[in-house]
Formats: structure tokens, sequence, C-alpha cells
């Protein structure tokens, strides 16, 4: 007898000791309603916004922790804090892996600079895992997920595509610093600031998990035939970079920047509503509630909005989204994450085309530790499909059709 | 047809096991009997009487095409025969012992760099995709192996068919019309399977809005696993770590003692013989017979019939990865490469059901219960 779960009902929260296979929900188009795994690594509530890394709710982790820290939660499924040793080498598994083979950064270099940043991080990762599972046994590729420093090379990728973008100079790596700091060196090409630091972690930790979205389905579907974290990336790269995921994030910096104060953009947004359009930032399917990310962003906004270009960003970002939520909230769209990260990422001069870039490297955490969780006990995602087509057709040559 | 909105109750397993994930007009898997039609047409037909450029336009645009309509597909592949440079170059830069899927998987993602209306999402941009998809695959794929074997690919030929020109490009050599034919029905019999893990990949891509090469990059990743396009490899070695029948059969028994899975046997869908790999053992027989190599037949016979005496009441028999490794062998490709055709093959299915979900379209997004 399978147990029965009302996934698509709003009372059910997404979460239970154990599932019983197999089970019976309500399924709809995209997926929508199915359980595709169970998890330990995240709890996503669309029906109450609560939302949590092993536990821990992520308002206790934004702001708080390190990039380092919430990847080491989310992989090994322990906190940090009780477990220095490990993590310690935890971390130093992550900071020793950053230099990229020449031939890698000498592929950059002859790529047309035009080229959109996702698509040159997912070349490079492709190139380097070459590199990387050269003379190894890779059909049996998945062993090396047990290596975190995947996420770390693709710090260090995206890192060398905002230089290579700026016309600046690859940079050595400086293996003592954090992922953040080396990061802002990178594209700021000098010291950032402890705020500055501060805020890209709390960005990555924003963006570390977020359930079974597509990019991360996308690397479980991979994940489930053993193919090694490379293919992994070059797929879930390939869905983030997708207009409705990864791309509405640029969308949201180019409509800001283009309303220049709060008056063009209270108009601008009733005639978007008016006709029908969608406001790029807002909604998300599996949140019918506000969304808790959200929240922490917006009450950091006034803090990082110093000089009066960003004060004018932000008192736009605010005016579109009260005209628009005024209209969209009691039909349960709320705005999104991306929002109001875009316009953070903004203000760490992080260009609108390499946010997505930014965007992955947070997600690689939660990446790393839902493959991982998935491998141990794999079965491979192999739906069924509803014929609906012709039958019975006999082929007749060429000329005599 | 139109596409039915569905809100349905249903019960599946781990894996999303007996889950109907969608509704799909390309191809029809019955797992009960063994068939598998393409657009109504029986694999075993198409193998008999049509050719991969005439399927690969059947299952793409859902009809046999005319005259007319074959020499527009056909002139159109040849126009794509010749990939951005850099995406060959870039083999200049890449280490030479890895495996040749890796390598194209590098070569694709650099051509997705230089490609033309990249960011244009359109439905007719989508549409423009395919042809170019295909003709490029060939030409790379080609120099990917090339690479692994140390020289530069063949030119390529417009007169000769897809399979013809990825042979003699590859191999360096002009097959013969035997193995041609029989490439050729690998190709076909492989094109397609519904939603495959691969399939399932580049569906999800497709779901975001993104462009129908990054679906199709996403799709070729899945299959690079053990458990999917890497099985055809797994399963040759096991008959190549053989002297003899005797060995193999000897080997057999211990395996099943110890509840070993083979690679090459059994299928989700098919509880009965797998229609392809029926199609592909004569032409695989030949093969390697026509070579001298009869003992590698034997052997693979022993180790398919002491697996399905055994496993055959649990619906266990050889699938088309058991079987299509016996022929990329006899032809003279390096092991590491088995994988390579089928991602050719089956790019043309991955594509036919990327273009029709862009016109239904929901997101793709499960969920996942937290037990923690």
């Amino acid at each position: 007898m399978a147990s029965r779960l009302d996934t698509l009902d709003q009372s059910f929260n997404w979460r239970s000791k154990k599932v019983e296979w197999p089970v019976t929900t309500i399924t709809s188009q995209g997926l929508s309603g199915v359980i595709a795994c169970e998890t330990k690594v995240a709890w996503v509530n669309p029906n109450t916004g609560d939302f949590s890394y092993r536990g821990i709710p992520i308002q206790e982790l934004a702001g708080k922790a390190t990039f380092e820290e919430v990847a080491y939660l989310l992989v090994e499924g322990k906190p940090w804090k009780e477990h220095p040793e490990k993590y310690k080498s935890f971390c130093q598994k992550l900071h020793s892996v950053r230099q990229m083979p020449v031939e890698v950064l000498q592929i950059l270099a002859s790529q047309p600079v035009t080229t959109h940043p996702t698509r040159l991080l997912r070349a490079l990762i492709s190139a380097l895992g070459c590199y990387e599972m050269q003379n190894k046994d890779t059909r049996d590729g998945h062993h090396i997920w047990g290596d975190v420093w995947i996420i770390s090379q693709v710090v260090a990728l995206v890192g060398h595509i905002a230089r290579f973008r700026k016309g600046l100079k690859p940079m050595i790596t400086d293996y003592r610093q954090s992922l953040a700091r080396d990061m802002l060196y990178m594209i700021l090409n000098k010291k950032p600031s402890l705020e500055q630091e501060k805020l890209l972690n709390l960005l990555w930790v924003l963006y570390a998990d977020h359930g079974l979205d597509a990019p991360t389905f996308t690397g479980l579907v991979v994940g489930c035939t053993k193919a090694d974290p490379y293919y992994n990336i070059v797929a879930g790269l390939s869905a983030l970079r997708g207009p409705l995921v990864g791309g509405a994030v640029e969308g949201v910096i180019q409509m800001l920047v283009g309303l220049r104060d709060a008056n063009v953009a209270r108009a601008w947004t009733e005639g978007m509503i008016t006709k029908g359009f969608r406001i790029p930032g807002f909604g998300r399917r599996i949140h019918s509630q506000p969304d808790p990310r959200v929240d922490i962003l917006r009450g950091i906004l006034p803090e990082y909005a110093k000089t009066t270009e960003q004060q004018l960003l932000l008192e736009v970002s605010t005016t579109i989204e009260d005209t628009a939520s005024a209209y969209l909230n009691p039909k349960g769209v709320y705005v999104n994450l991306n929002y109001y990260s875009a316009l953070l990422f903004h203000y760490l001069s992080v260009e609108p085309e390499m946010v997505t870039c930014f965007y992955a490297i947070g997600r690689m955490a939660g990446l790393v530790a839902r493959v991982r969780e998935y491998l141990t006990t794999n079965r491979l995602f192999r739906p069924r499909e509803r014929y609906i087509g012709k039958r019975d057709q006999s082929y007749t040559i060429i000329g005599k059709r | 047809m139109k596409p039915i909105k569905y809100l349905i109750e249903q019960t599946y397993s781990r894996g999303l096991e007996n889950l109907v994930a969608g509704q799909t007009s390309i191809a029809m898997l019955d797992g009960e009997r063994g068939n598998l039609l393409y657009r109504g047409y029986d694999i075993e037909e198409l193998a008999d009487l049509s050719t991969f450029d005439e399927v690969s336009y059947l299952l793409i645009h859902g009809e046999l095409p005319t005259t007319s309509q074959f020499q527009g597909w056909v002139n159109e592949l040849d126009t794509w025969n010749e990939p951005p440079v850099d995406a060959i170059n870039v083999l200049d830069s890449l280490p030479t012992d890895t495996p040749p899927l890796m390598l194209y998987r590098t070569m694709a993602s650099i051509a997705a760099c230089n490609i033309p209306e990249g960011e244009n999402v359109r439905m007719d941009a989508q549409w423009r995709r395919p042809a170019r998809i295909l003709g490029w695959s060939s030409t790379l794929a080609a120099a990917a192996i090339c690479h692994v074997l140390g020289r530069r690919p063949n030119p390529f030929n417009p007169e000769q068919s897809f399979a013809v020109n990825f042979l003699t490009r590859s191999l360096g050599r002009k097959p013969t019309q035997f193995e041609a034919e029989a490439f050729d029905v690998s190709l076909i019999v492989q094109a397609e399977h519904g939603f495959n893990v691969a399939a399932l990949a580049a569906l999800t891509v497709i779901s975001t809005g993104a462009d129908l090469g990054s679906a199709v990059l996403a799709g070729l990743s899945a299959l690079a696993g053990k458990l999917h396009g890497g099985t055809n490899q797994l399963a040759f070695q096991n008959i190549m770590q053989h002297e003899s029948a005797k060995d193999a059969r000897a080997w057999v028994k211990r395996k099943l003692k110890d509840g070993y899975r083979f690679p090459g046997f059994g299928h989700r869908i098919y509880q009965t013989h797998d229609p392809r790999a029926r199609i592909l053992e004569p032409l695989a027989r030949k093969l390697v017979e026509d070579r001298g190599d009869g003992h590698i037949w034997e052997i693979y016979e022993t180790i398919r019939d002491e697996v399905e005496s055994n496993l055959g009441d649990k619906g266990i028999f050889i699938n088309v990865g058991g079987v299509s490794g016996l022929i990329y062998h006899a032809l003279g490709f390096p092991m590491s490469s088995y994988p390579i055709p089928m991602a050719l093959a089956i790019q043309t299915g991955l594509m036919a059901h990327c273009l029709e979900y862009l016109s239904e379209g929901n997101m793709i997004e499960p969920g996942a219960i937290y037990t923690g």
C-alpha cells in the first residue's frame, strides 16, 4: 500500500520522519507536486516560507557565517563549530586548489570577450575537467564527489573570467584568504573592505541551496548516472543560465538602472502590470509565501547604499517593489531573492552579466551536498512517458511520399 | 494534439519509477512486448529500409521527409559541417589521455561561445538549431576521437551520408558497405528512447528557457555516467576479459552468486527482449566474425545466455548497451570512445523532446521531502 501525501495542499510542509516508497501524490506539469527524493540537506517549505540548512534556520546563518562554514555545514551535515579540526582541513582542501592549469587560462584568453560569462565558465570547467580526470577511471567518476574542491575551482574560474572581461591580467590567487576575500581582490583589483567581504559571504550563503529547482535537479539527474562532477557542473550551468532562472537576475539590474527615479519607476511598474507583463525579480513557483531570504536582504540594503547613485537605485527598487506588491501579493506573487541580490551584487561592482556566475558559486555548496547525499542511496531517475502520437505507420520509400 | 493540463494522482517509487512525467508524440516504448516505434514507425522497419539521415528528420519534424524536404535537410546538415575553428583548436590545449566524450563536451562548450544568435531563445531561433548541432557534432566528435588516436580527421565529403562521413573521418579509412550499413543501423536504433535519463536532463534545462544546444549538452552529460551511456564500454570490457566461452560461463556463475548487476543487461522499461539489441545482434556478429574475432561473439553469446537463463524470469535480458560495443570494436573505435556514437545518435531524440516540450513548457521543479 503506497503512502499518500498531499504535496500540492497548502498545509503540506514537505517534512516527514521517513518516506515510505512507493508514494501517491497529486502531480502536475513540470513535475510539480512530485517527490523526487528524501533529503537532510535543507528544508524549504513553500507554504510557510520556512527555510533552513541542516536544521539551522537561514536567519541564524545569514550575515553570521562565512560561505566556507555554510559549505561545510551543507556538505558534511555538521555544524563547523563542533568540529574545528575537520573544518580546518575542509578549508585547507578548498583553499589549496585554486591554481588553474595554464592551458585553461589560455583557452579563456582566446575567447571573444563578448561571450556570455556563463558560457565561458561552462567551457572552462569542462576543459579543467579534462585535466582533472585524465588518466582516471572516469566511468566511475562519482568517487571524486568526495573532493569538495570543485567548489573553489568554480570560484577561481569565475574570478579569472571577471578579470578577463575587464581586460585585467590573470592574478595568482592567495591561498591564505577566504574565498570571498580572494574573489573580491580579483574583481576589484584592490584590497576589499571587511564590509564587502561580509556581504559577498552573505549572498553566497543565501544562494547555497534552494531545494530541487531546475539547476539542482539537473545536477541530481546527471549525478545519478555516476558521471563525474565536471559533467554535472556543465549541465547545471546550462540550466542556471536559462532566462527563467539565472537569466532573471540580469534582467533585474538592467531594469533598475534603466529607471532613474522613483516617480518614473512607479509609473513604469503600473504600466507593466496593467499590460499583464512579468516584472523581473517577482514570483517563484515554489514560494507562494514571502521568501525569508528577501527579508534578510531588505534589512541590510540601507547600510550598503552609500553613494548617491546607490541610494537612488535603492529608492527605485523599493518603489517598484511597493508598487508591484500591492497588485501581486494578493495573488501569492512576491518579490524573490534575485531582486535585491541583483542590487547588492551591483554594489559590489559585479557586472550584471557576471551575476549568474556568482549565483552558481553559492549553489555549488548545495549541489555537492545533494548529489553526494543522493549517491548514497542512488537510483536512476527514469520516469515514464504517456504516448499520444501516431501508431501503425508503415514505411514508404522516399519518391512515393 | 493540444497538451492536456493535468493534475492527476500518481503512485511511483524512488528514481521516479512508474511516474508518468509527461506526454509525447515521439517514441512509443512497449516494455511488455519489446517494441519501439518512432513517430509510429517500428524501428525494425526503419532499420531495414531507412537511413539515419532520414530518421533524424523524422524524429525532429514528425514526418518522413519528401524528396525535396530531404534534400533541404541534407543540404542544411552539409552547410553546418564546419564548427567554429576555436572549437577544434581547443584540442591543442587538452591532454590526449582524456576520454573523447570529455573532449567533445569541451569542444561543444567552446563552440557554444561562438554561435550565431546564441542568446535568442524564440521558437524560430530554436528551430534553426537542430541541423547546426547535428552537423557540427559529427565533425567535433571525429576530431575528439582522432585527438586520442594521435591523428588528424579526414576531410568532410558532402556526397556521403552522416554515418560514412563520421566513420571515415574518425577512423581514417573508408568503411566497407556492410560496415557503413551496420553503423547506420546502430545510429537509427539509438536515436531516441523516451524519457531516459539524458532526455530528463535535457528537458529540465530546456524548461528554464535555455537554448537547445545547452539542453543537448546537459543530456550528453547525463549520458557520460557508467549507469547510462558508459554501459557499452563496461559490458564490452566484461566480454574482453575472458579467454574463452568456458571462462566466461564460470565467471557469470560466480558473479550471479554475488548478486552482481551485469552492465548491458536489464532495463527499467523493457521486461522482455530489448528490440534494439535484437536488431543489432546479427550485424555485430557478422562484423566481429568477418574480422576473425569469432571467439568474441562466442563469449558474448555465452554471457548473454547464462545471464538470461538465470535472470530472464526477473525480466533481465541483454540491452542495447550490451551489444553495441561489439560493433564499435569491430569497426576499430578505441574503447574510451564508445559513448560517442551513442551520443551522436541520441542527441536527435533529445532535440525532438526539447522542441516538443517548448510548446507546453512549465519549468521542471520536483520537490524533496526533508527527513532531517
